[in-house]
């Protein structure tokens, strides 16, 4: 199915030298600590926790409106730390989705209102479908697509997942385009 | 995206008669033909853990029983258990100097179970070392399992000697390796049953009781605590022991995950072949029809009323390096019945081929046994035996079909893909001249073509409209092999069926 135009409002949104495209009802916690590499959208209500570690994305990525990318923590016996989190290429992060991972591969689709949990590692090319509960230090191999509480394999992914998260991410960025003035 | 989450509107026809969507298609180039998952050959590459990604060989893979040696998962929920430190304080609290002494037990980050509830000791290493339990019935299991191979054995022998009567084919190679027999006949011994090889020794029956423990009497005055008692996942989990009570339950060792290339099953050539890598997700081989067929996308349809015309806009991409012209033409499903006669047919014709064949062969060979010496041409043989795999055989379109498609009278051209083009901004110039009733738009190497649909008259309101067409596509073959000067072309056909939607009422 082709993607249709997705439109939003110019004064609402932000868009840098790179080509990312933030919205500006976001909460970016620690701005200094977020590298969004080029051509990242960043829709309304979505936040990002870089003042808890550094938070750095691939291009091309997606994160969708009410999603929260919040780097992931471990307790020591002297305290907790927070550990980064990377994002890959081509990724996108479905609307209401809770991101608590410590790696996320290239050409990752993850659904909405998910929960991946603490120190999760998501492999290239896996799919999470929508309403997924990942428990905490969960590894994703590539090629697979997981759902259910808990996330659980359900199914293989077709070996060109890759291509079709480049397709899918590139149009997906061209046809978030503002809403044009008559 | 529709093919990760949403609906399958537009579905290819393979070769062997199934409808898949596109990126579950492959396109074997050596026989130009589109193959599915149920049509190749599956093989297992490589074995790996899931959560370690460590590459497995496949002879542990097999003594560990496909498990990884060191990742456990969690007997109650199925997720991946972690270990956790449990520091029990100094080993003299006098001396404030002696080190904390650690030890390690697992623990599930999601329903929070731990080796702790089932007893399983504290372990002073990090890694592994956990206890396995012993399974109660292993000696008979291992008694069992050994009668089957000797059975096994003797079968094999007893086939190799028949076989030997009729002075046909000699099977090399078995699942034991190169057979004992065959490798006495290569160096000239003859070939006497060998000696470890005998009856197998019948096992000792399984007696059946009649006598039952009677049912303990506080089961009746107990309370039921569902709590405690396993449910049937958990149970068939560990199949060996089949814990009744939580109590019970142990870690299981993580099952390991495959990596699988496919081979199509007619000419044997790799369609796909991954990287030895477990994290990678490249291929040495990879024949996807995503890459050689033209994709056809849904974009919008007109509201579907039976009976009347409605306006398609589908869009088609080129994915490959050489330019295309598509031709649509009526979908024949004749033409496939027909197809799969005609491979009943040859099937036919093979099979008694094969056997004439095999008949003048022996006539020819039997001499020339006779005049050379010893076992050289019963080793010629051993070239030949290699097993043919299973074809599959192929079979009618299984779709009905309730809508007509208008089929244009011109082809339109689509340009090579050309990744540059993503970021050329420019003007798109192309010297194409279009029939402009046919094709609305175009960029680069996609067009958006208009067709006209008419749903069949009879259709009810929420009836699915089902329409389909073939579609013709020069596909350019470069096989380096194939290659001399220039690379070759010619039409291949696809059948394309679309689900448009439900049909909805009269304005």
């Amino acid at each position: 199915m082709e993607l249709q135009d997705i439109n939003y409002s110019k004064n609402d949104y932000v868009e840098t030298a790179s080509g990312n495209k933030v919205c500006r009802q976001t909460v970016l916690c620690g701005s200094q600590n977020i590298i969004l590499q080029g051509k990242v959208i960043v829709q309304a209500e979505a936040i990002i926790r870089g003042d808890l570690a550094n938070v750095r994305t691939g291009r091309y990525c997606i994160i969708s409106k009410e999603a929260v990318l919040r780097p992931p923590y471990k307790k020591f016996s002297k305290g907790v730390a927070f550990f980064k989190l990377s994002i890959g290429d081509h990724v996108f992060i479905g609307e209401r989705t809770l991101v608590n991972a410590t790696d996320i591969g290239n050409y990752v689709h993850i659904g909405k209102n998910c929960v991946i949990g603490r120190r999760c590692v998501l492999r290239d090319c896996c799919v999470i479908e929508d309403n997924t509960v990942l428990a905490p230090e969960t590894v994703v191999p590539a090629f697979t697509r997981y759902g259910g509480s808990p996330g659980a394999y359900i199914s293989h992914v077709p070996e060109c997942q890759a291509d079709l998260m480049v397709d899918y991410t590139r149009s997906y960025y061209q046809h978030f385009q503002p809403t044009k003035l008559i | 995206m529709s093919y990760i989450t949403g609906p399958e509107i537009v579905k290819y026809a393979c070769t062997c008669g199934l409808l898949k969507p596109l990126p579950e298609l492959y396109f074997c180039r050596h026989c130009s033909q589109i193959r599915c998952s149920f049509c190749l050959c599956h093989a297992v590459d490589s074995f790996f853990c899931g959560k370690c990604s460590e590459n497995i060989p496949s002879a542990e893979a097999r003594h560990k029983k496909n498990r990884c040696a060191n990742c456990v998962i969690c007997p109650s929920c199925q997720q991946e258990l972690s270990t956790r430190v449990a520091s029990k304080g100094p080993i003299n609290p006098d001396d404030a100097k002696s080190a904390v002494k650690k030890s390690y037990y697992l623990s599930c980050h999601f329903c929070h179970w731990t080796s702790r509830d089932v007893g399983i000791p504290d372990q002073p290493s990090a890694t592994g070392c956990w206890p396995e339990r012993e399974n109660v019935h292993i000696n008979r299991l291992q008694e069992v399992l050994d009668v089957y191979q000797d059975i096994m054995l003797s079968q094999q022998q007893q086939k190799e000697n028949s076989k030997k009567k009729r002075g046909k084919f000699v099977s090399y190679t078995d699942r034991t390796g190169v057979t004992a027999s065959a490798l006495r006949r290569r160096i000239g011994i003859p070939d006497i049953p060998h000696a470890k090889i005998k009856k197998p020794k019948p096992l000792d029956p399984a007696i059946a009781k009649s006598e039952v423990e009677e049912l303990p009497e506080d089961i009746f005055t107990e309370p039921l605590k569902l709590m405690e008692i396993t449910t049937i996942d958990q149970r068939l989990m560990q199949p060996e022991s089949q814990p009744l009570t939580v109590d019970k339950l142990f870690p299981i060792h993580k099952q390991l995950t495959i990596k699988r290339s496919l081979r199509c099953r007619t000419c044997e050539h790799n369609v796909c072949k991954p990287e030895y890598n477990p994290t990678s997700v490249k291929f040495k081989i990879q024949l996807f029809a995503y890459y050689y067929i033209p994709e056809i996308r849904f974009v919008t349809v007109e509201p579907l009323r039976a009976g009347q015309t409605s306006e398609l806009i589908i869009k088609f991409t080129n994915p490959t390096q050489h330019q295309t012209t598509i031709t649509i033409f009526d979908l024949d499903l004749e033409e496939q019945e027909k197809y799969v006669e005609e491979q009943k047919l040859f099937d036919i014709i093979d099979n008694f081929e094969q056997a004439m064949s095999l008949e003048e062969k022996q006539q020819l060979s039997l001499p020339s046994l006779v005049m050379s010496s010893g076992s050289q041409p019963s080793s010629m043989y051993s070239l030949q035996s290699r097993q043919p795999s299973v074809i599959v055989k192929p079979r009618k379109i299984n779709q009905a079909v309730n809508c007509n498609v208008a089929i244009p009278e011109s082809t339109f051209i689509l340009p090579p893909r050309d990744d540059a083009a993503e970021y050329d901004d420019s003007s798109d110039v192309h010297n194409i001249e279009d029939d402009p009733k046919l094709v609305k738009w175009r960029k680069s190497n996609k067009a958006f073509i208009k067709l006209a649909v008419t749903p069949a008259a009879d259709l009810k309101i929420d009836d699915e409209v089902v329409c389909g067409f073939t579609m013709q596509h020069i596909y350019t073959n470069v096989i380096p092999a194939i290659v001399e000067n220039m690379p070759h072309k010619y039409d291949h056909k696809v059948r394309v069926f679309f689900r448009l939607g439900k049909i909805v009422g009269s304005e």
